[in-house]
């Protein structure tokens, strides 16, 4: 008979002693796909985490299939899983998926983009879906990097040679090390240089943080000021002025009879000025 | 993150003398900077384009599902890769409805089973019987 021809994973969900597990196995499978070859380490992980599933079928073919990414596969265990599985039962299966998707310390691009999809086909809020990530991780789920941009190259370049770097001080500090260290042994008495430049080093490296620190909260007030109008150094009285004279001139209110683009825009100019304004009431 | 082939007018497949023909024509000069700056180098297109699969493959998945505007895709950077909602239906029903299909082919099968081979077997030998009287007459 050809009328029903059935698919690899159609057959398997039809065997399963629980679809709702069959389902959630092919969605890990996925996440484990989209961070890099499936080897025999990744099969054993994802066995062991998931050994009170109750499927009862082998996990090679969920294994195959997830390579492949067969989006018609995924389409349906997702359908699967967004019919069986709500509310608490939610965050197991999200803890699962997390934990896979950041087995070796990172989270690759396209997992962050996978767990965002994750949670929303869950129903699980952006706010509770960032504690969950945090408490599996230890990190916090950041936004995705955009590599459709100039910034993230820039960016990825830059921190490449800053691990070049540090590398190649280490090596330095080490070779100096073992250096100053012979040659303690040899003259006892001669100790100042290294200690001098162990001092060096550790300015170094405060001045370093100092400058990280620094950047960022000065960098924005003078954002803020810019928004407002006003050059840096300005005193609070003339930031309070500033917003009153701006924030009535952009009021959203005053563009009613001008059609809804306007007002939008309008409430845009009208957000920046008021978040300048009370980030800066808030640093002053 | 934005789709750099849709918005220089490319196929995903596009081979890289036509890239640069289409960076060349783009007017627009913050997308053409970003675009060389992506896709003319070989290491650089090939990350970009790992997940610019994932996201298309996302974004048909979040259409097909009915999660076009889930909380996590509403204003998010991948905007470009978001589909109008697609009406192909559920693939769960599908299935469903094919294994209806298939019981009930089999159902009727094994109902009308009797009296089809009956009647078979009774053409057979009727035309068994013609064959031999011909054969011998």
């Amino acid at each position: 008979m050809t009328i029903a021809r059935f698919s690899p994973f159609e057959l398997l969900l039809l065997k399963s002693r629980h679809q709702a597990d069959t389902a959630a196995l092919l969605l890990l499978a996925w996440v484990l796909a989209n961070r890099g070859p499936i080897g025999e380490p990744e099969r054993s992980r994802l066995a062991e985490l998931t050994g009170g599933f109750r499927h009862g079928h082998a996990l090679a073919p969920i294994l195959e299939i997830a390579a492949t990414q067969d989006l018609g596969a995924i389409q349906l265990a997702a359908e699967v899983l967004q019919k069986e599985v709500h509310g608490e039962q939610a965050a197991p299966f999200l803890r699962l998926a997390i934990a896979l998707a950041v087995e070796d310390g990172r989270l690759s691009m396209a997992n962050q983009h996978v767990l965002r999809f994750l949670a929303d086909l869950l129903g699980v809020a952006p706010g509770e879906f960032a504690p969950l990530y945090a408490a599996v991780t230890g990190k916090a789920f950041a936004a995705p990097d955009d590599p459709s941009r100039s910034g993230y190259w820039q960016a990825k370049e830059h921190r490449r040679r800053q691990r070049e770097r540090e590398q190649a001080s280490q090596q330095q500090d080490s070779r100096d090390d073992s250096r100053h260290r012979s040659e303690h042994e040899r003259h006892s008495g001669e100790q100042g240089q290294s200690r001098q430049g162990r001092y060096r080093q550790e300015q170094h490296r405060q001045r370093d943080q100092g400058a990280r620190q620094g950047a960022a909260p000065g960098d924005r007030t003078r954002r803020a000021l810019a928004v407002l109008g006003l050059e840096p150094g300005a005193s609070r009285g003339e930031i309070r002025r500033a917003y009153r004279r701006l924030a009535q001139t952009h009021h959203p209110d005053r563009f009613f009879n001008d059609g809804e683009a306007v007002m939008a825009s309008a409430s845009q100019r009208f957000q920046r000025i008021r978040r300048a304004y009370d980030y800066l009431m808030q640093v002053s | 993150m934005r789709n750099l082939y849709q918005r220089l007018g490319l196929d995903p497949g596009a081979g890289e003398a036509e890239v640069t023909r289409a960076i060349e024509h783009c007017e627009h000069t913050a997308l053409k900077a970003d675009a060389r700056t992506v896709l003319e180098v070989d290491s650089r297109r090939e990350e970009y384009d790992a997940l610019h699969t994932t996201l298309s493959d996302i974004g048909r998945l979040r259409a097909r599902l009915g999660l076009t505007h889930a909380p996590y895709w509403r204003d998010g950077p991948a905007d470009d890769f978001s589909l109008p909602p697609d009406t192909h239906g559920s693939r769960h029903d599908e299935l469903m409805q094919r294994l209806t299909r298939a019981a009930l082919l089999h159902n009727r099968w094994h109902r009308l089973r009797g009296p089809w081979s009956a009647a078979g077997l009774l053409a057979l030998g009727i035309m068994l019987g013609v064959a031999l009287c011909r054969w011998l007459l």
